[in-house]
């Protein structure tokens, strides 16, 4: 494996791909820091630009901005209190009230450090597991791959939002939208309403780019008087062990960022649950082993900084390890780079370790990289992003409106594109606001063909013997899983909305 | 009750029941001689649309649901600007120049955000666009048509 990985070094360290990592980073960074403007809507809308890379320079650029990104969102948090991805919101919790009291620049250097570290790592777990994972992988057929799917899907619904019954809505709408087009088998048309556009089906980038970062924008403008108030100026102590991390910090800390850096991995691989959930595991665990517990949002915990990023960090990497073993998204991120993969000719799962082995070690290479130009790009240019951010929304919102439309014409066919685009902001507007996971959508719509082509050949391996279905034992215990689970969610949701529940709330 | 969930409920329901009886019988040849119909994902997830929406319904009469959040008048008066933003965009790229498209769907959001600095509606969609233009027409050699 190691001199595997040595020549994927060979491919990454070219001028030419540190340029478009480091250029990533920097987006990613800046996009990260600006409140609002998630790594999904970043990577989805960066996507056109990587047409006319290679294929290596292409996922590093977009690996890249999906990783300057999660940890850019530290800043905005910890200087305005205002996280710029939900999964930041610890880092504020615990980060703003040190800048309040002149930390600021110790606080998001810690959550520099501690965001590197956790990404790092996760990154070494990334290449460690995914191939031995894939491995186990080949011998799965197409009755396992079904049940799997099925898992995968009903897991992702249960954790990705509120209600399990609405995840799963939004994960059948999405593999519902993956059928427009010709049909695999016969090349039957279906639900192309006479536009022989939709042959192919409907475009992933276009419906991503809708989906993620214009109906955001639609949000994000509507409420643009709130976004406008939280602007806010913060000055420094004055003291120069407030503007950088002491030893005492890394002393408070190092637990923290362990601790975190585990969570965030044995998260991002469980497809669905998000870095969100990491991020507030972590902090959650970093508050409880404190002396004073209360003190992390009344002063402020440089630990409690430093557990949140780590974790939320380390989930991006590891959300990758089902992307390339199984070929299953596990996040948002996931799912926009097999739109990525695909484009320049390369099918996430098992086979690429095969076929594309030696992209995959430039693609891990390349990541190791990035974690290394994070730690340069996040060092040196924290202030001058600290400035940027405080950029008026009516400045930064249209931008993002504009980049969609290039990002939707460009890889959606022209006008096609434009209009999936519009439609599909709609239809993810609605989802936003009531509470239906575009996240289960968008991998139901990517795994869409793929749970289709299975499904078939399943009926046709099983026809006329569907008892001969326990010979395929990963597939019972995985429709077994699928069920029990579901199971498990409505038991949970029924007995916390019982009256006595509500009572307490 | 959860107005929202309720709303989403009857509505995605009503979707679910058209998708199975009206569009997918529609838009789908039958009688394709196909092992496997090819409306049989389709008609599936149809009617798992239709049945879980109905349970959501339910569950949103019943009040036990955790509940949506309605949109203000605010999001919805964005959410009809940014698709005539797109719709006229659209119109100018066809009819006009891509210039002038990608001028408008930038200064367009930015008058209806409150932006008046003239220098700013100036110079930031004419930064864009030239961005655009340098990069995908000088530096790729490629064309946006």
């Amino acid at each position: 494996m190691m001199d595997a990985l040595v020549s994927g070094f060979g491919a990454a360290l070219t001028l030419y791909n540190i340029a478009f990592i480091a250029f990533g980073v920097a987006i990613g960074y800046l996009v990260g820091a600006l409140p609002g403007l998630g790594k999904g809507t970043a990577t989805a809308v960066a996507i056109p630009v990587t047409f006319y890379l290679s294929p290596l320079a292409a996922i590093a650029f977009l690996v890249g901005i999906s990783k300057g990104s999660t940890a850019g969102s530290a800043v905005s948090a910890i200087l305005m209190n205002t996280p710029g991805e939900p999964s930041s919101t610890p880092t504020a919790l615990a980060g703003y009230p040190l800048a309040r009291a002149g930390k600021a620049q110790k606080a998001l250097k810690m959550g520099l450090f501690a965001s590197v570290i956790g990404d790092f790592v996760s990154t070494c777990a990334l290449i460690l597991m995914a191939q031995t994972l894939a491995e186990y992988a080949l011998a799965i057929g197409p009755i396992e791959l079904v049940t799997i799917l099925a898992f995968s899907l009903t897991f992702i619904a249960a954790l990705s939002g509120k209600s399990l019954v609405k995840g799963l809505i939004a994960g059948l709408f999405g593999i519902l939208c993956s059928t427009v087009g010709l049909e695999i088998e016969t090349s039957t048309e279906r639900l192309i309403f006479g536009n022989f556009e939709l042959y192919d089906g409907l475009p992933l980038i276009p419906v991503a780019i809708g989906m993620l970062a214009l109906s955001e924008m639609m949000v994000q403008i509507g409420n643009r008087r709130s976004l406008e108030e939280q602007a806010d100026l913060l000055r420094g102590s004055g003291k120069p062990a407030d503007a950088r991390v002491t030893l005492e910090d890394w002393k408070k800390s190092a637990r923290a960022i362990i601790r975190g850096t585990g969570i965030g991995i044995f998260i991002g691989i469980l497809p669905g649950l998000g870095a969100s959930t990491g991020s507030f595991l972590s902090y959650g665990m970093a508050r409880r082993a404190a002396n004073d517990p209360d003190s992390f949002e009344r002063d402020g915990a440089i630990e409690g900084v430093a557990a949140a990023e780590s974790a939320d960090n380390a989930v991006v990497p590891a959300s990758f390890v089902p992307l390339f073993a199984l070929g299953i998204p596990g996040s948002v991120i996931a799912a926009i780079l097999i739109g990525a993969f695909i484009i320049h000719g390369v099918t996430p799962g098992p086979l690429m370790f095969l076929e594309q082995a030696e992209l995959i070690q430039g693609i891990y290479a390349s990541m190791l990289v990035a974690s290394l130009i994070l730690l340069v790009i996040g060092y040196f240019g924290q202030n001058m992003f600290a400035r940027i951010i405080k950029l008026s929304p009516s400045l930064v919102l249209p931008t993002v409106v504009f980049l969609c439309c290039l990002g939707a014409y460009m890889q959606g066919g022209g006008m096609f594109g434009l209009y999936i685009m519009a439609i599909f902001a709609v239809i993810g507007f609605f989802a936003r606001k009531f509470d239906f996971s575009f996240v289960t959508f968008l991998i139901g719509f990517v795994v869409g063909d793929g749970f289709e082509l299975a499904l078939r050949q399943s009926i046709g391996l099983l026809q006329g013997s569907p008892e001969s279905i326990v010979e395929h034992p990963v597939a019972i215990v995985f429709g077994v899983l699928t069920i029990l689970g579901v199971a498990a969610v409505l038991r949970r949701k029924s007995v916390s909305t019982k009256p006595a529940d509500k009572a307490a709330e | 009750m959860p107005k929202a969930d309720l709303i989403a409920g009857v509505s995605l329901t009503a979707i679910g029941l058209a998708l199975l009886f009206w569009i997918i019988p529609l838009q789908t040849e039958q009688n394709t001689g196909a092992a496997v119909p090819p409306d049989l994902l389709p008609n599936i997830c149809a009617i798992g649309i239709a049945v879980l929406a109905a349970i959501l319904t339910v569950r949103a009469a019943r009040n036990t649901a955790p509940a949506g959040e309605v949109p203000a008048g605010t999001e919805w008066a964005a959410m009809v600007a940014i698709v005539i933003v797109v719709i006229v965009g659209a119109v100018l790229f066809e009819y006009v120049h891509p210039a002038a498209a990608g001028f408008f769907v930038c200064l367009a959001p930015m008058l209806y955000m409150g932006e008046r600095r003239w220098y700013l509606l100036l110079a930031l969609p004419g930064t864009l666009v030239l961005a655009v233009y340098l990069l995908f027409y000088e530096v790729l050699g490629t064309a946006i048509q």
